[in-house]
C-alpha cells in the first residue's frame, strides 16, 4: 500500500525521518518496500503570483501574464488556460525546469511574444488529474519557494500482510506508528450536518442473503454538484496510487484509504423507488459494469439490486446504469460488510479485483460500516455540496464488543524463549490497543488453536489473563497470536539468540548420499551438471518418450503411467510433467549449440513423473548427454569425436564406483535411439541384484532433425540407480591382493558376427572355473582368413588362486573347459 | 716371447687402446671395445697368456707391468664412459627439449550445478546441528500443501502462492516445501530436526527474480521446549556458516498462515555490507528466509499435541542463497544451463 506521509501525519505525529520510520515499521512487521520522494521530479518549479492577466494580442485562446516570483523583475509568461486571474498564486516552471515525463521547459516565443517559462496545471505536475486549468495554490504559499518543498511528499510502499487487513489504511498504519512511538492516534472528526427528509423515507434496504452481507448502512445526500475534488484531495489520492474521478467518487475512495472501509456510491435517480435489495443473482441475469463490460452473472454472485434488476456486483464493481455522472444530484452511500470468501470467489470468477475487493476479502469489522457511511456523507457534503438526509438505513445496527483471548504469560515466555514479567507483557500489549484483564484460571479456557482444527484447554492453576482485542484486530484469536504481539511490539530484535538445548534426534540415513556420490563421479569424469525444468511441452513428451519397456533398479520406482498435465499452464511449452530426462538434456545441448559451443558432456539427476489412475508417481533417474569431441582437440592432437563407447565407459565407471558389475545387451525397438547403437545396461551387485539399469545409445538421427539439433551425433543415457531416490552408498567389501602369481592365457575366439561379445564373454565365464579371475576383451578382428560371416574376439583370461600359484595342468584344464563351452554354447572355435 | 717383448706388447696394446678409446664416440662402441680388450677372450688376455712361456723369475715383473696396463686401460674406459654418457644424455636432452610454455593436454573438467551444490551446503550446515534430510513428493495434495498448513480454501493468504494445478483430482504441484512438515511429523516422533530440500512450482511469469520452478529448503524442529529464541540462535549460526563470520543479521516479524509467531530473517547485504545499494533496495539488508513457530493447527494436523509440543519451521529459496553466494543477479541463469555459466562452478 502506498502511504503519503503528509496524509499519515494527519492521524499521528511523526518525529522520525522517513527512513527511520520505514525501518521501525519494517521491524514491527509492516515491511516498507520502498521510500519514494513524491515531487522530486519538479525541478525549478516555484510559487508565483499573477500580477496581470491580459489577452494575447495575436491569439484569442492565449493570455499574456506577468508573474512575480518574489525576487527580480516580474516574468512575462504566455498561458492558454482560462481559470487564471490576477492575485492568484500558481506553480511557475522556470526556464530549465524539467516536469514529470522528462518535459523540459525553455524560454520560448508564442505568437511573437516571448514567454519566460510556463504556468503548470495539476496534470502537468502529476499531482491532480486536472489538465485544463492552472493549479491554483493556496494564497499563503511563499512566493519563489520551490514547489517540492511545499507540495512534495514522501510515499512509503508498505507491504501489508494478508492477515492485517486492518492496516490497509492510513488510520490502520497510524495505529502501527503509535505502537512504535507511543504517540496518540487522532481520528478524524466525523460531524454530519443533517437536513431535509430523513433517509428512511427515501431509501429501503432489504438483505435477502444475510450470510453474504452482514451489514448494510445506507446514507443519502441530496443536491450535490459533481465537480473535481479539492486539489489537496486529488494530490493525496494520486500519491496513494488512485486516480481522482469526481468529488463524490473521490470521497468514497478517500474513506477507503483513510479507514480501510470500501464504500460505493450510487446515483439515487437510477434506483427504482429507492428500494435496494441485496441478494444472490438468479440464473440468466446480466449487468453492464462500470468498465462497460456486459457480464453474465453466476447464481452465487451477490448483487446490489433494485426491484428492476442488478445495480452492482456487491463489493466488486458498480453498474454503469447507476454510476455517479456529471448530472447526478442525489447520492446514495453504500457502506456494507460482505462475506470475504464470497467476495474472493466472485472477484476471481470475473477476474475483477480492486482495492475495494482486496479489503473485503480480508474481512471487515461491522463497526466501520456505520463510521464509513457517516464519514463519506460528511465528505460528499463538504466537497460536492448538498444536504445529508437525517439518519441511516442500517440492516444490522448491533456492533459486537471486543473479543477476549485468554493467555498464560508463562506460555508466552515458553514460546518466545523470554522471561518477561506479566506486567511487561501487559504494557507491551497496551501499545497496540490490547487491554488486559485478570482472569480466574480455574474457570478460564485457553484457545490453543482455532480455524479448521480448534483446540482449547483449561487454564488450570496457571496465571491467566484475558486480552481485550480491539474490534479491528480480526487476526488475534489464539494464545500464540498474543505471543506474537508481545514479541512484535517489544521488537523481535530483543528475542534472545540461543542454541537448542533439547535432545538430539536419532541418526537417520541421508537420502542425498547416493545422489551426491553419482554426481561426484560424473563431474569427476568431466561432465557438467545441469538442472532443467520438470515442466515441458506435450510435444516434448511425444518425441522423447521411450518406446522400450522401462526397467527400474532394485528399490527404485519404475517409470510408468501417462503424463501428468497442468490444467492452468503458464504456456503450452510447460504444460506437462516430463517422463524422462533425455529431452531436457537435448534442449540444453540445443541451446548451447546455438551459443556456439560444440563439445558438450552434461548430466542431470532429476525426476520423471507419471499418473496411474488417480495416483501420481515420481521416479529418480540420472541422465547424460555427450556430443562433439570425446577427447578435445589440442595444438598437437586432433579431436576425437564422441561415440557410444564414451557413454558406455561412463556408465561402466559409474557401475564400478558403486561396486556393480556392468553387462550390456542390445536394445531393440527403442524409437528414441539409433537402432544399431542402442544398448541396455544392467549393473549387478555381488549377489546378482539389479542395482543399475538403463538405456545408453545414440539419439535417433530423425530426432536430431525433428529437434533441430545441429550436431552429427548425440549420445545419451538414462539410468535408474538403486538408492538414487534416497538410499545410502553401498559399502565396499575388500579382499587382500593375491600373494601368488597369476597365469594369463590369450584366446582368440572365432564366432559368427551376429553373436554379441557379451554372450561370448558369458560363455567364457560360465565355464571358467573357480580359478578364472578376469576376462578382458582386447581385440576384435574380421577379414581374411576368416569367412565373411565371422569375427574373432581376443580375450585375455587371468587365472589365480588365493593360496598358491595355479599349476600348468590346472590352467590348461580350465582353458580346455572354456574352449569346449565356446564350441557348445556359441558355436565358436579357437583361432591359433 | 721374452720379457722385453711382452712388456713392449703390453705397452703397445695400452697405447693403442688409449687412443682407440679416445676415438670412440658412442657408449655402445666403447662397450664393444671394452669387451674386445678386457673381455674373457679379449686382447689383453691373449697377450697375458704369453706369460706362461716366460721364465718363472720374470713372471712377477711382467705381472706388475700387466696389472699397471690393465688398471690404466680400465681407467681410460671408465673415464671415457662417463664422458660419453654425459654427452649422450646432453644430446638426448637437446633432442627432447620441448617448448614448455605450450598448453598441456586438455582434460575435460566437470562441474556441479550451483543450485544443487547450495542446497547441499545448506543441508551440510544444518546437519551439524543434528538436522536430517527428508524428502516429499512434488505432485502434492491440496490438503497437505495448503489445508493442513492452516490455509483453507479461499483463504486470502492463498494469494501468496500462485498455484499450478494438475489433472488429478485434489493434486497440485507443491508451491513450497512446507507440506513436508506434515509428512515429517507423521513419519517421526519428537524430538524432530528435519531438513526438506526440493523442487517447487508456482504459476509465475519468469523474469530476473521470478521462476516457475525453483528450489527450497525447509527446516523443522519440534520438541517440548523449542523456542523462538532457539530459532534465532540457529539462524544466526546458519548465516555465519553460509555467509561468513561476523555477518550481522536481523530478526523481524513476518507472516505465514502456518507459523505463529512468524519471522522474516535478514542478513547484512553481501554487496554493500549494510550501507545500502540497489541490490538491497538501499536498506542494507537482504531477506534470506521466512520462519516462525509452527502453528498449533499445523501441529495437530501433524498428529502432535500443541499444548505439549512446540517448535519452529523455516524455509528458504535456494536460488536466493546461491545468488548471494555467487553474485548472481538473474534467476534465469540457473535453469538456462548455459554451460559457459555453469562451468565456472568447478
Ligand atoms: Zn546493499
Amino acid at each position: 500500500m502506498r502511504v503519503p506521509l503528509s496524509w499519515l501525519r494527519e492521524y499521528v505525529d511523526i518525529q522520525l525521518t522517513p527512513e527511520q520510520l520505514a525501518e521501525r515499521l519494517t521491524l514491527l512487521g509492516m515491511e516498507v518496500k520502498g521510500v519514494e520522494r513524491w515531487g522530486a521530479e519538479w525541478r525549478n518549479v516555484v510559487v508565483g503570483e499573477l500580477l496581470t492577466v491580459e489577452p494575447h494580442p495575436r491569439a484569442d485562446r492565449l493570455h499574456l501574464t506577468t508573474v512575480s516570483i518574489g525576487s527580480g523583475e516580474p516574468l512575462q509568461i504566455v498561458c492558454g488556460a482560462h481559470n487564471i486571474a490576477p492575485g492568484q498564486r500558481v506553480p511557475v516552471a522556470l526556464p530549465g525546469a524539467v516536469l514529470p515525463g522528462d518535459r523540459r521547459i525553455e524560454r520560448t516565443e508564442k505568437m511573437g511574444i516571448a514567454s519566460a517559462g510556463m504556468l503548470c496545471s495539476g496534470d502537468e505536475l502529476r499531482i491532480t488529474s486536472d489538465g485544463e486549468g492552472i493549479l491554483i495554490l493556496p494564497a499563503d504559499m511563499p512566493l519563489g519557494a520551490a514547489l517540492v518543498d511545499l507540495l512534495g511528499d514522501v510515499v512509503l510502499d508498505v507491504d501489508v500482510k494478508p492477515n492485517r487487513g486492518d492496516a490497509l489504511s492510513m488510520l490502520g498504519l497510524a495505529r502501527e506508528v503509535a505502537a512504535v512511538t507511543g504517540a496518540p492516534v487522532r481520528w478524524p472528526e466525523i460531524d454530519v450536518i443533517e437536513s431535509g427528509r430523513p433517509v428512511g423515507e427515501r431509501l429501503t434496504v432489504t438483505v435477502r442473503d444475510p450470510d453474504l452481507c452482514a451489514r448494510f448502512v445506507g446514507r443519502w445526500v441530496s443536491g450535490v454538484r459533481i465537480a473535481p475534488s479539492p486539489d489537496q484531495v486529488q494530490m493525496r489520492l494520486l500519491a496513494a496510487g488512485m486516480r481522482p474521478v469526481s468529488n463524490v467518487v473521490d470521497a468514497s475512495n478517500y474513506v477507503m484509504l483513510e479507514m480501510g472501509k470500501p464504500i460505493h456510491t450510487f446515483d439515487a435517480a437510477a434506483i427504482h423507488d429507492g428500494r435496494i435489495v441485496v441478494r444472490r443473482a438468479v440464473a440468466g441475469e446480466r449487468i453492464e459494469t462500470l468498465d462497460h463490460v456486459e457480464r453474465h452473472l453466476a447464481d452465487d454472485t451477490l448483487l446490489i439490486a433494485d426491484p428492476r434488476g442488478p445495480l452492482a456486483i456487491a463489493g466488486i464493481m458498480g453498474g454503469a446504469g447507476s454510476e455517479i455522472g456529471d448530472a447526478t444530484t442525489e447520492v446514495i452511500v453504500e457502506s456494507a460488510v460482505f462475506d470475504p470468501i464470497s467476495i474472493r470467489r466472485t472477484g476471481q470468477r470475473y477476474a475483477l479485483r480492486s482495492e475495494a475487493s482486496l479489503r473485503f476479502e480480508k474481512g471487515q469489522e461491522l463497526r466501520l460500516a456505520r463510521i464509513g457511511a457517516d464519514r463519506t456523507a460528511q465528505l460528499v457534503a463538504a466537497w460536492a455540496g448538498g444536504a445529508v438526509a437525517p439518519g441511516r438505513v442500517d440492516t444490522n445496527p448491533e456492533e459486537p464488543r471486543e473479543a477476549r483471548v485468554a493467555f498464560r504469560p508463562s506460555r508466552v515466555n515458553r514460546l518466545l524463549g523470554t522471561a518477561l514479567s506479566t506486567a511487561e507483557q501487559r504494557d507491551l500489549l497496551r501499545l497496540v490497543g490490547v487491554a488486559t484483564e485478570e482472569a480466574v484460571p480455574a474457570s478460564t479456557t485457553i484457545v490453543i488453536a482455532a480455524g479448521t482444527r480448534p483446540l482449547s484447554v483449561p487454564a488450570g492453576t496457571t496465571e491467566t489473563l484475558l486480552a481485550v482485542v480491539p474490534t479491528w484486530r480480526r487476526d488475534i484469536l489464539i494464545e500464540a497470536d498474543i505471543a506474537e504481539e508481545v514479541a512484535r511490539v517489544r521488537g523481535y530484535e530483543l528475542v534472545p539468540a540461543m542454541l537448542p538445548r533439547t535432545p538430539t534426534p536419532a541418526w537417520r540415513p541421508d537420502p542425498l548420499e547416493l545422489r551426491d556420490a553419482v554426481r561426484a563421479t560424473l563431474a569427476g569424469a568431466g561432465l557438467t551438471e545441469v538442472v532443467t525444468l520438470a515442466l515441458v511441452s506435450p510435444r516434448h513428451g511425444e518425441v522423447f518418450g521411450w518406446s522400450s519397456a522401462d526397467i527400474a533398479a532394485r528399490g527404485e520406482t519404475a517409470a510408468e503411467g501417462s503424463p501428468i498435465t497442468v490444467t492452468n499452464p503458464l504456456s503450452s511449452e510447460h504444460a506437462i510433467l516430463r517422463q524422462g530426462l533425455v529431452g531436457s538434456l537435448a534442449d540444453v545441448v540445443s541451446a548451447n549449440l546455438r551459443h556456439g559451443l560444440q563439445d558438450m558432456a552434461i548430466f542431470e539427476i532429476g525426476k520423471g513423473y507419471g499418473r496411474s489412475g488417480e495416483q501420481a508417481i515420481e521416479w529418480w533417474r540420472a541422465g547424460l548427454a555427450l556430443t562433439g569431441a570425446g577427447d578435445p582437440a589440442a595444438w598437437n592432437r586432433p579431436a576425437r569425436p564422441v561415440d557410444l563407447d564414451d557413454a558406455k565407459g561412463l556408465a561402466e565407471m559409474l557401475c564400478r564406483s558403486l561396486g556393480l558389475e556392468p553387462s550390456w545387451t542390445a536394445l531393440a525397438d527403442e524409437g528414441v535411439l539409433h537402432p544399431g547403437r542402442a544398448a541396455r545396461l544392467a549393473g549387478r551387485d555381488a549377489l546378482g541384484a539389479l542395482c543399475l539399469a538403463g538405456r545408453v545409445g545414440e539419439l535417433h538421427p530423425r530426432l536430431l532433425e525433428a529437434w533441430e539439433l545441429r550436431t552429427d551425433r548425440l549420445v545419451v543415457a538414462e539410468l535408474s540407480v538403486a538408492g538414487l531416490s534416497g538410499g545410502a552408498l553401498p559399502g565396499v567389501r575388500s579382499t587382500p591382493p593375491p600373494r601368488f602369481q597369476a597365469s594369463e592365457r590369450d584366446l582368440a575366439i572365432v564366432v559368427a558376427r551376429e553373436i554379441p561379445a557379451a554372450v561370448v564373454e558369458a560363455a567364457i565365464r560360465s565355464a571358467g572355473g573357480e580359478l578364472l579371475r578376469t576376462v578382458t576383451l582386447f581385440d576384435i578382428y574380421q577379414g581374411a582368413p576368416l569367412s565373411a560371416g565371422e569375427r574373432s574376439l581376443a580375450y585375455r583370461l587371468v587365472y589365480s588362486a588365493g593360496d598358491r600359484t595355479p599349476t600348468e595342468q590346472e590352467v590348461e584344464a580350465a582353458v580346455a573347459a572354456v574352449t569346449a563351452s565356446i564350441a557348445a554354447v556359441v558355436g565358436g572355435r579357437i583361432r591359433s | 716371447m721374452d720379457l722385453a717383448g711382452l712388456t713392449r706388447d703390453l705397452e703397445a696394446l695400452r697405447d693403442e687402446v688409449v687412443s682407440a678409446v679416445a676415438g670412440t664416440q658412442e657408449v655402445s662402441a666403447l662397450a664393444a671395445l671394452e669387451v674386445d680388450v678386457l673381455g674373457k677372450k679379449g686382447r689383453l688376455g691373449v697377450v697375458l697368456r704369453g706369460i706362461g712361456g716366460l721364465p718363472t723369475d720374470d713372471r712377477p715383473r711382467v705381472g706388475a707391468v700387466a696389472n699397471a696396463v690393465r688398471v690404466a686401460v680400465e681407467e681410460v674406459f671408465q673415464a671415457r664412459g662417463v664422458e660419453l654418457r654425459a654427452k649422450e644424455l646432453e644430446a638426448r636432452f637437446r633432442a627432447e627439449t620441448v617448448d614448455v610454455t605450450t598448453p598441456g593436454r586438455p582434460i575435460r573438467r566437470g562441474s556441479l550445478h550451483p543450485i544443487v551444490e547450495t542446497a547441499g551446503r545448506i543441508a551440510e550446515i544444518f546437519s551439524q546441528f543434528g538436522f536430517v534430510v527428508h524428502e516429499g513428493p512434488e505432485v502434492e495434495d491440496d490438503l497437505t500443501n495448503f489445508q493442513m498448513l492452516n490455509i483453507p480454501p479461499d483463504h486470502p493468504a492463498r494469494d501468496l502462492w500462485d498455484t499450478l494445478y494438475v489433472d488429478i483430482d485434489g493434486k497440485l504441484l507443491r508451491t513450497h516445501t512446507s507440506p513436508g512438515q506434515i509428512r515429517v511429523m507423521h513419519a517421526s516422533t519428537p524430538p524432530i530436526r528435519a531438513l526438506l530440500p526440493g523442487r517447487c512450482f508456482r504459476y509465475e511469469a519468469i523474469d530476473a527474480s521470478h521462476a516457475s520452478e525453483f528450489f527450497q529448503v525447509e527446516g523443522l524442529m519440534i520438541d517440548e521446549g523449542t523456542t523462538l529464541g532457539d530459532l534465532r540462535g540457529l539462524l544466526d549460526q546458519f548465516a555465519q556458516a553460509m555467509f561468513g563470520q561476523g555477518k550481522r543479521t536481523r530478526f523481524r516479524p513476518g507472516y505465514y498462515p502456518f507459523t505463529e509467531p512468524s519471522v522474516a530473517f535478514d542478513v547484512e547485504c553481501v554487496v554493500c555490507g549494510g550501507s545500502g545499494c540497489p541490490a538491497c533496495s538501499r536498506s542494507g539488508w537482504m531477506t534470506i528466509l521466512g520462519a516462525g513457530m509452527v502453528h498449533p493447527v499445523v501441529l495437530q494436523y501433524g498428529g502432535l499435541d500443541p499444548e505439549r509440543y512446540q517448535g519452529f519451521a523455516f524455509g528458504m529459496g535456494v536460488e536466493r542463497i546461491a545468488n548471494l553466494r555467487h553474485s548472481v543477479g538473474d534467476l534465469r541463469l540457473y535453469m538456462e544451463n548455459d554451460l559457459r555459466f555453469l562451468e565456472q562452478f568447478r
